[in-house]
């Protein structure tokens, strides 16, 4: 059995947004807060950057926009060339349409692989899913912080003490 | 007074002043040496072909001194028009959607929107008096020209000056019924006032919608009025309202550096006006998109003709400014939120598209007295600099006799970022 982290337990959103603040002032990097519903500030509090999703977006954006416009470029004016309606073999008006269709399609692509990518998933376990404390809390009314052991950072007694000050009335070491 | 002025220009440095400014410089002279250019090889082809068959002309003839300045006054009017309805349409918003957050920019918009009326109104008389210079249609004879005499209905004389004196009494009417019960609610509070505001709004709307396709008809579409497009009134809109939003962000900072709306101005209110004016720039291009597109395709005579006209000369460079600098540039600049944030940068788009909505009308207006290519002159300048002033002037005196934000709207807090409970839960307790 190894220890996945450190769990507190939180009774209020503003308790868990303080106890945050103190561990995001610490210097912790492994670590995250669990809670019920979205909790407005809390990404400041955790001191986390803009997510890294939108350059997934708009790489996926451009390359389909780039694809619509080369494919339809390589078919109507070049594999297999037609007059239609007395107009240019190639123009960007005409194939704009479905380059832009294409935008639309791999940009969602590229936020849906560069999420779950991120997220690292699909994943099929997590140490914390065990924790029948943490599954009734994080799910209904407690807000949790947990700190992986895998912090450079991290040191059970140091950490607990950290968490105990933060106004924790609960504070359990979870194994995997 | 001249430092004050230049920070009017910016709200930030007196170096990004300069560079907008040079820029512009460059922009005019650029075009003045390339017209140049283009005067020079004209004339030599004008030699030739003058024996056979004259010079050509635009649909509005022969370039009078009545005409460039009817035109290059139309093109200042239409651009400030655009501010005003454009600020009309957001304060209009505001009340549609119960938004929070234009609750800062609430204020100073209704006062835009106010100079519809009378302000605007006063500054066409000088397009009504010089219509007959400025649309070739008023000087022609139905009978002689078909698409004149289908459209007669709505082109002839009485119809032009009835419909534009309607047009601004229904602007004054939405715009001086939202702000009046706007100024009211500072001084008593009332829940009733956002109500009165909702009604305004939720007819206003539709008001707004038929009056502004009816102005970009009757004082920009009907230059070239054998022209079809179902979408003009829409293309104007969406220009308009683009236009007006990074004014709006641009207002928003200055007021804030001023400290009129410190209290108010939060990163939130930037970042959602920089997204309003992101939103816009992509519907601007989808809307200007499908008129051309629909065009292109369809290649019916009635309706290229308009295109194939602003394809000539410098007005093919025109139209490229509109493709990359009204779409491809704000687009790209803007995916990034911290870009959305940086004052400096949207300060300078502010300029830019300033710019690009002053060309995007030359554009729609210019190829019908010069066919050979844009021209700005002095008229330009003194029309642009001249309607400018007088708003400026009378929107800082409406500005500084009332309270820079709505005071007492029920949503004030909430904009502020503060939470006030309820007076019914504090009764519970």
């Amino acid at each position: 059995m190894n220890a996945y982290g450190l769990m507190a337990v939180f009774e209020t959103p503003a308790d868990a947004m303080h106890a945050a603040e103190q561990v995001r002032d610490a210097g912790y990097s492994k670590w995250d807060v669990h809670t019920p519903f979205p909790v407005h500030g809390l990404d400041a509090a955790m001191g986390i950057s803009n997510s890294k999703v939108g350059w997934f977006t708009f790489i996926g954006g451009a390359t389909g926009y780039t694809t619509g416009m080369i494919m339809i470029w390589w078919m109507n004016a070049f594999d297999y060339k037609i007059v239609i309606g007395g107009k240019p073999m190639f123009s960007p008006f005409y194939a704009f349409p479905v380059s832009y269709e294409l935008t639309i399609l791999f940009a969602s692509f590229g936020s849906l692989i560069g999420m779950a990518l991120l997220n690292r998933l699909p994943r099929l376990h997590h140490p914390l899913l065990k924790n029948r404390r943490f599954c009734q809390g994080a799910s209904h009314d407690k807000f949790i912080v947990v700190i992986e052991t895998a912090d450079p950072k991290f040191n059970a007694e140091e950490t607990r003490k950290l968490l105990a000050s933060a106004g924790s009335k609960h504070i359990e070491m979870v194994e995997d | 007074m001249t430092s004050h002025a230049l920070h009017l220009l910016t709200g930030l440095r007196r170096s990004v002043a300069a560079g907008v400014i040079a820029l512009f410089a460059i922009a005019l002279l650029g075009n003045g040496a390339f017209a140049a250019e283009h005067a020079k090889a004209e004339a030599k082809t004008e030699l030739v072909e003058d024996s056979h068959h004259g010079h050509t002309h635009g649909p509005a003839g022969h370039p009078t001194a009545a005409k460039k300045f009817g035109y290059a006054y139309l093109t200042a009017y239409m651009f400030c028009l655009s501010l005003c309805l454009g600020a009309l349409f957001i304060v209009i918003l505001n009340h549609l959607f119960d938004a929070q957050w234009m609750i800062p920019i609430r204020r100073f918009l209704e006062h835009i929107a106010c100079l519809l009326f009378p302000t605007m109104f006063i500054l066409w008389i000088p397009i009504g008096y010089l219509a007959v210079d400025i649309y070739p249609w008023m000087s022609i004879d139905p009978d002689h020209d078909h698409a004149l005499h289908a459209k007669a209905i709505l082109f002839n004389k009485p119809a032009f000056y009835g419909v534009s004196c309607l047009l601004f009494l229904v602007w004054g009417f939405i715009a001086h019924g939202l702000r009046s019960a706007s100024l009211a609610q500072d001084k008593d509070g009332a829940a009733s006032h956002t109500r009165t505001m909702r009604r305004y709004a939720a007819g206003g709307i539709f008001l707004f919608a038929f009056s502004l396709t009816g102005a970009a008809i009757y004082w920009m579409k009907s230059l070239q009025h054998q022209f079809f497009s179902t979408m003009y009134g829409v293309v104007y809109f969406a220009g308009s309202v683009w236009v007006t939003a990074i004014t709006t962000y641009w207002l928003l900072l200055y007021f804030k550096n001023r400290g009129d709306l410190k209290d108010v101005a939060r990163e939130v209110t930037f970042h959602d006006c920089g997204k309003l004016f992101f939103a816009f720039t992509v519907f601007y291009a989808y809307i200007h998109f499908s008129q051309y597109f629909l065009i292109w395709n369809a290649a019916v005579p009635e309706e290229t003709f308009w295109y194939v006209l602003r394809e000539n000369g410098t007005w093919k460079w025109v139209g490229q400014l509109t493709i990359f600098g009204h779409f491809w540039f704000p687009f790209i600049f803007l995916l990034p939120i911290h870009r959305k944030l940086n004052f400096q940068a949207m300060s300078m788009m502010t300029g830019w598209a300033w710019l690009c909505h002053y060309m995007d009308l030359q554009f729609n207006i210019g190829p019908v007295l010069y066919p050979d290519g844009l021209s700005v002159g002095i008229y330009d300048v003194l029309s642009l600099g001249g309607i400018l002033a007088v708003l400026i002037f009378m929107f800082s005196r409406a500005f500084n006799a009332h309270p820079p934000y709505p005071q007492r709207d029920p949503r004030i807090a909430e904009a502020m970022g503060v939470y006030v409970e309820p007076a019914s839960s504090k009764a519970a307790h």
